[in-house]
């Protein structure tokens, strides 16, 4: 009899949470910041992860079940792992098109945008760049979109969820204030990626990409194609570089241009000091003003 | 009338009165309106400015050469011819993929000698239809194994929908065509068409996910080329649970050519009936859960179903009527170094339990005989992903149990049949793939001899359109 009234309890009270699966860390944060303690998260992706190849582990599939929001970061990025477990998940709740799917990519306008498509071309994408969420004016409209679909799944919470999003709003614009001053210190500044990861952050403070080492997206460099870029990246100060790439090649063509190798995290996770939102932005700020 | 009239003017004087008020009262309200929109289309200005700027700045962006664009505004007026047409659905395509396996293959043992060769008790080759992908890297030298075309879309809200069909050079199958519901509460999922029956774990997935070039040994004598590919009912439930466990059913019609079978036929004088069909029942449940970085997926699958296996061949006839179980157990464990590097342990045991009779027939005489069998093998393989591009693998395959009785005398047959195979595969991007395998497969004998067969198999896989997944 006690352990059964444990499990109702048990049970009323992980109905009484909103269940949220999102695919990447910083997805994660939105809702926690957004949802705190009447939400329980499930992140997909590490942080350290490559975000085009995350491993479907069928243990993502037990907590789709029981979701009653999906958020994506959309624009394909996750055609290579989702579609399948979103397939077997056996939850209506969350299928495209349902209030309990939630794709960001829809709240903001995405860049380069292909006029066509090919996969000569390598892994475009074609609705844009799907990095968008390196650009940290972009975080507000995508916390108000997490919260209000969040007050639409769970009305009776929508006032606290509204008055975290204030609050949240109310640091993150601060914060913008302090990173709009110190990065438009590094406008003109000309960099080299190795995959376009950095594309939205770069164009919001005029920060000049000149080329990556990628020589299309998702192929390695090749010698000649380093080659090319060396021959046309006069000037330039950084070579930034993803923590899940290889380093080599950054580091050698750092050495050729006198460039400096710049390790950014792209995601909450991608490494111990970026450890939420805030800390993201501010740890890619003071690698650059290292 | 004088009093009447005094009374309406009152009231009316009131009522304008009260109109008045009301009137004011409205102004107010409309007043409050415009001040609070005001208020939200300047809150709403506020907002847009971020993306104004980002507008700005995205001119300062060196604008790439665009080799295209002459081309594009000539496309582009034709374009317009096409949108005349009104009723174009182009919209509603579904995704398409058409995968292309082709094979280089050289063996020790000629394409004939190879057809001739036998598993003692478990396999035989005979000709078959060759419209689907059959038996692939067939024969040496240059192959075409399949060009599949692939295509998924929902059918409405209720349904997904997925085809699969192989093209050979000599026809097209449909190897599966099957509907998945999409709504249905509770964790409950029906799948209903022609698919590859989620017995083990290899069997729901196609030869271009397979990680080896070649079938393992135990799923070549116990499902044939094509696998357990049967039209029926599947329902899954995944249950609440914090890991995953998923539990099954099947029921299938049982065609499969090595272990079931429904047509009834006819050997010498007997007519054996067909049987009951539906023939074949599946279960399943499998389960998985992380430790770490290291996942492991494990399932317990078992089948049921009648036997009904007629072969003629140059005038021998000999056939088995029966029934037969199937047991499988199997279990992955992959440890993710990182998001790409991984070591993959995947291992299936597969047990088959046949009783029945057995016929032969050389023409003039007729041969029954009461036929026991139980049989067992397995693969266990071990892939490493060590670059974003590479990958190598070696896999290890053994028939360990084949246990015949006829007519209550064990026969003498080979219960150690091994195969090996190893295999380094380079993968461009992930829509093209280039496998080098080389193995020996110890299992096959002719006239009581063991024929070792050693091959090398260079492989070539293509994949356009739609993006497909990457397994697990």
């Amino acid at each position: 009899m006690r352990v059964m009234l444990f499990i109702l309890i048990l049970v009323g009270f992980s109905l009484a949470q909103l269940k949220v699966v999102a695919t990447y860390p910083w997805i994660g944060e939105l809702v926690k910041e957004i949802g705190k303690d009447k939400v329980k998260i499930h992140i997909i992706a590490k942080g350290t992860d490559d975000p085009h190849f995350v491993v479907p582990k069928p243990s993502h599939i037990a907590k789709m079940r029981d979701a009653n929001l999906l958020i994506i970061q959309g624009a394909s990025i996750e055609i290579g792992f989702l579609p399948p477990l979103l397939q077997q998940s056996n939850n209506p709740r969350i299928q495209p098109g349902r209030e309990g799917f939630l794709d960001l990519s829809q709240f903001v306008e995405l860049i380069e945008k292909p006029q066509r498509v090919s996969r000569e071309m390598g892994d475009v994408h074609p609705e844009g760049n799907p990095h968008y969420n390196l650009d940290p004016h972009n975080i507000p409209i995508l916390a108000r979109a997490v919260a209000e679909r969040m007050c639409q799944l769970d009305s009776p919470n929508c006032s606290y969820y509204r008055a975290n999003l204030e609050d949240f709003l109310g640091r993150w614009n601060a914060k913008l204030k302090e990173w709009d001053r110190e990065f438009s210190k590094l406008r003109g500044t000309k960099v080299i990626s190795y995959h376009k990861l950095y594309d939205y952050f770069l164009s919001r403070y005029g920060i000049v990409l000149v080329g990556t080492l990628e020589p299309l997206p998702g192929i390695p460099p090749t010698a000649k194609h380093i080659e090319n870029l060396t021959a046309q990246a006069q000037g330039v100060k950084f070579i930034l570089q993803d923590v899940y790439h290889e380093k080599r090649t950054a580091e050698y063509l750092a050495k050729r241009l006198n460039a400096k190798v710049l390790i950014l995290p792209h995601d909450v996770g991608a490494m111990p000091e970026a450890k939420d939102l805030f800390s993201l932005f501010d740890e890619i700020l003071r690698r650059f003003s290292q | 009338m004088k009093k009447a009239m005094l009374l309406l003017s009152i009231f009316s004087l009131s009522f304008a009165q009260e109109n008045l008020e009301e009137l004011k009262r409205q102004l107010e309200e409309q007043r409050r309106l415009i001040r609070e929109l005001e208020k939200k289309i300047e809150a709403l200005e506020k907002a847009q400015k971020p993306e104004a700027k980002q507008e700005d700045k995205k001119e300062e962006k060196p604008i790439p050469a665009d080799r295209t664009l002459q081309l594009r505004s000539k496309y582009e007026e034709r374009l317009k011819a096409f949108q005349i047409s009104p009723f174009r659905q182009t919209a509603f395509l579904p995704d398409i993929s058409l995968i292309v396996d082709t094979s280089f293959v050289g063996r020790n043992k000629k394409d004939k000698e190879l057809g001739e060769l036998k598993i003692p008790g478990l396999y035989h080759k005979h000709e078959h239809d060759k419209h689907g992908h059959g038996a692939l890297n067939e024969k040496r030298g240059f192959n075409l194994n399949y060009a599949e075309l692939f295509f998924y879309a929902p059918v409405d809200p209720y349904f997904d929908l997925y085809a699969t069909i192989p093209f050979s050079e000599h026809g097209a199958e449909v190897e599966e065509a099957y509907a998945v519901t999409r709504g249905l509460p509770g964790g409950f999922q029906l799948k209903v068409g022609k698919f590859r029956s989620s017995f083990g774990r290899l069997n729901s997935q196609h030869p271009h996910a397979w990680d080896f070039a070649t079938q393992p040994l135990v799923y070549k004598v116990f499902f044939g080329d094509d696998g357990l590919t049967e039209k029926g009912i599947q329902i899954n439930w995944l249950a609440p649970t914090p890991f995953y466990l998923l539990l099954g059913a099947e029921v299938l019609q049982g065609e499969n050519e090595q272990s079931f079978g429904t047509d009834g036929f006819k050997i010498g004088t007997v007519e054996v009936s067909e049987t009951r069909k539906p023939n074949l029942y599946v279960g399943f449940v499998k389960t998985s859960f992380d430790v770490g970085n290291l996942s492991i997926l494990t399932g317990l699958s078992y089948g049921t179903g009648h036997s009904r296996i007629y072969h003629k061949h140059e005038g021998e006839e000999h056939a088995f009527a029966g029934k037969t179980k199937l047991y499988g157990f199997d279990l992955t464990a992959r440890y993710n170094l990182d998001s790409i590097r991984y070591i993959s342990f995947q291992g299936e045991y597969i047990y088959k339990d046949s009783k029945g009779t057995g016929f032969e027939h050389d023409g003039s005489t007729l041969n029954t005989e009461e036929v026991k069998k139980k049989q067992g093998g397995f693969y266990s393989q071990l892939v490493f992903k060590f670059d974003k591009r590479w990958r190598a693998g070696i896999q290890y395959n053994l028939i360990n149990k084949n246990y015949v009785k006829k007519d209550g005398v064990k026969e003498d047959l080979p219960k150690n049949l091994p195969a090996y195979y190893a295999m380094l595969e380079f993968s461009p991007t992930e829509f093209s793939r280039i496998r080098l395998q080389a193995g020996q497969n110890r299992a096959f004998y002719e006239g009581g001899r063991r024929k070792t067969v050693n091959e090398v198999i260079l492989q070539f896989n293509f994949a356009i359109g739609a993006h497909g997944a990457h397994p697990f």
